[in-house]
């Protein structure tokens, strides 16, 4: 009996998503009470992460390698994980809930092992001998606690919602290379192009930024996210908006924060001409700490902001960037 | 080619967190006298179904599971273009986890039939698990294709699909019939029904199938494996710092000392 954690990684780095994965992992081994936490690693010339994921809590590292895996697709994955779950028989699998495994791989192998499922967990707890995942419901208006029925619990972690672990240079453990045909997995869906339509941004990407400078209704156009632009460059953020800054294409899609976009928990969010709506501060709400901009004082987001500024953004903005720029 | 989506209504996600309430016994919001919406990303699916059948022609037929209250929904559906709607109501259905309905909704499809594509939204905008679209794939025995913003082309029993990456798209082949769940991006935004058309809507006969209609016990539905035990609304006790200033000037230089100061820049 085991918990199994799967991570998907690259030749040239582990993902942050992996590390959390393990410490969620290590913390239910704990209150389970001791069961060994597996790390199923997935990718083509990563073995070398193999004695990292040990040190950040796995006590053994079960790996996939291929060069079928380099970019895997979601069935390619979705196969491996079966096989392994069938080989390895664990009570609980945990996965990153990213596009890949909380979105496709995680659900369609509940579905085929009869086991229960929970997805985009924030934490848990063991009351009884039995796991209750923890999650936000209703875009995070409230909180639920779930139970997973079947002999195995799969449940996807949402990201930033644990902490790595401190690595630990001499922790031990064992790496076992896994024997099995991958070129058996054969996908029906295949991806035949890749288009690359959005340049390489410069600066941090939401998921990584300790700041976040967000625009939304407010903004008026797509001119007015310029400002924005130009303050996160200085304050090294990435640029992110609400659903109506992205449906009326101020910024794209990709940057779109909230419940239709992505959730984001930096140090620092500052949000301007953002009303505050929950679809959106669903999605910001996990930042440290909040700033809010915004020229209406019964805005909502004055209510969930840390720190408010009344007026209008065109005249807050331009000097505040001045004063940066004198005093950074 | 013959598109079906399936849509769920939900209570409309914008009420604000201060009329936000659970209900203990059924651990679910309130209903309250908020407004039902479809769900946002199924939304986003219909948009996907009728662009679809307005570049590659053929018809888009809309499936929701719910009460008589459902109706309201798939009025909308049809009023922003989808050709026919089908209501799965019986007592039977209600309390199902997500495993459940998607049974329920497959033998819905069986019995539709001579479907090709199926969208559903990535996730429903309330309890947000992401589950049923796979679920649904999986009970078909089809193909599944997940986070698709659009259809690029259709022909020859073969679809390609547009799946948003962070630097751009993927495009997917899949072949036909196959399921694919839904997300936005600047191509899908939903159009509104006009007034003019909900009201033609409204008369449109719409089909209920119970349980019944579509051969189902509650042995094949099965027991839920996914069950909520507790719903609360945490506590938000942020108190909100306002920075002072003459002017729009001085406010923005107090913004930036206080940042400092907090050695958050």
């Amino acid at each position: 009996m085991s918990i199994l954690a799967c991570c998907v990684a690259t030749k040239l780095s582990i993902p942050r998503s992996t590390l959390e994965l393990l410490s969620a992992a290590r913390s239910l081994s704990q209150q389970l009470g001791q069961i060994s936490v597996q790390a199923l690693l997935i990718g083509f010339e990563v073995k070398e992460h193999a004695s990292n994921l040990i040190r950040y809590g796995a006590d053994e590292v079960l790996l996939a390698e291929h060069p079928r895996l380099e970019h895997p697709e979601d069935e390619v994955v979705l196969g491996l994980v079966e096989e392994v779950v069938r080989r390895f028989t664990p009570k609980v699998v945990l996965f990153p809930h990213d596009e890949l495994s909380g979105g496709h791989v995680a659900p369609r192998l509940a579905h085929r092992i009869k086991a229960g499922i929970v997805t985009d967990c924030t934490g848990f707890e063991v009351k009884d001998g039995d796991i209750r995942w923890l999650r936000p419901v209703y875009g995070g208006k409230a909180m639920a606690f779930f139970r997973a029925k079947g002999a195995v619990q799969i449940a996807t972690i949402r990201s930033r919602a644990f902490e790595p672990l401190p690595e630990e240079p001499f922790r031990k453990g064992e790496v076992r290379e896994l024997d099995i045909a991958i070129e058996a997995f054969v996908p029906s869906a295949a991806i035949v192009e890749r288009v690359e339509t959005i340049e390489a941004e410069k600066g941090p990407s939401l998921d990584r930024a300790e700041i976040i400078v967000g625009g939304g209704r407010g903004m008026g156009s797509a001119e007015g996210f310029k400002v924005l632009y130009e303050l996160a460059e200085l304050l090294k953020a990435a640029v992110g908006g609400s659903r109506p800054a992205a449906d009326m294409g101020w910024v794209p899609h990709s940057r779109l924060i909230g419940q239709t976009g992505k959730i984001v928990a930096p140090k620092l969010y500052i949000a301007v001409g953002i009303s505050g709506a929950s679809q959106h501060m669903v999605g910001a709400s996990s930042s440290k700490t909040i700033v809010a901009i915004n020229k209406d004082p019964d805005a909502p987001i004055f209510k969930l902001a840390h720190i408010g500024v009344v007026g209008e953004w065109e005249k807050i903005i331009p000097p505040l960037i001045q004063i940066l720029k004198e005093t950074i | 080619m013959h598109i079906v989506v399936c849509i769920k209504q939900i209570i409309d996600p914008e009420v604000p967190f201060h009329l936000f309430r659970i209900d203990p016994v059924t651990k679910t919001q309130m209903r309250g006298s908020h407004p039902l919406v479809i769900s946002s990303y199924d939304e986003v699916a219909l948009e996907v179904a009728i662009q679809a059948k307005e570049k590659f022609g053929g018809q888009v037929t809309v499936v929701t599971l719910g009460s008589n209250e459902a109706l309201q929904a798939l009025h909308q559906a049809l009023a922003m273009g989808a050709d026919t709607a089908v209501l799965l109501c019986d007592p039977m259905f209600e309390h199902v986890d997500s495993f459940g309905k998607a049974r329920i909704l497959a033998a819905a499809l069986r019995k539709i039939g001579d479907f090709d594509l199926v969208l559903c939204g990535r996730q429903a905008g309330d309890i947000e698990m992401g589950l049923v679209g796979p679920f649904l794939a999986e009970e078909l025995g089809i193909p599944c294709v997940t986070l698709v913003a659009n259809v690029i082309a259709a022909e020859g029993g073969k679809i390609h699909l547009k799946r948003p990456i962070e630097t751009g798209y993927e495009v997917i082949q899949a072949p036909l019939p196959c399921l694919a769940t839904i997300t936005n991006d600047e191509s899908n935004v939903p159009r509104y029904a006009s007034v003019k058309r909900l009201r033609a809507a409204m008369r449109a006969p719409i089909p209920k199938w119970s349980a019944i209609d579509l051969g189902l016990e509650p042995a094949i539905i099965g027991e839920a494996r996914i069950q909520i035990e507790e719903m609360w609304v945490p506590k938000r006790e942020i108190h909100c710092e306002f920075i002072s200033g003459e002017s729009p000037e001085e406010k923005a230089r107090n913004l930036a000392l206080r940042l400092k100061e907090l050695k958050l820049i």
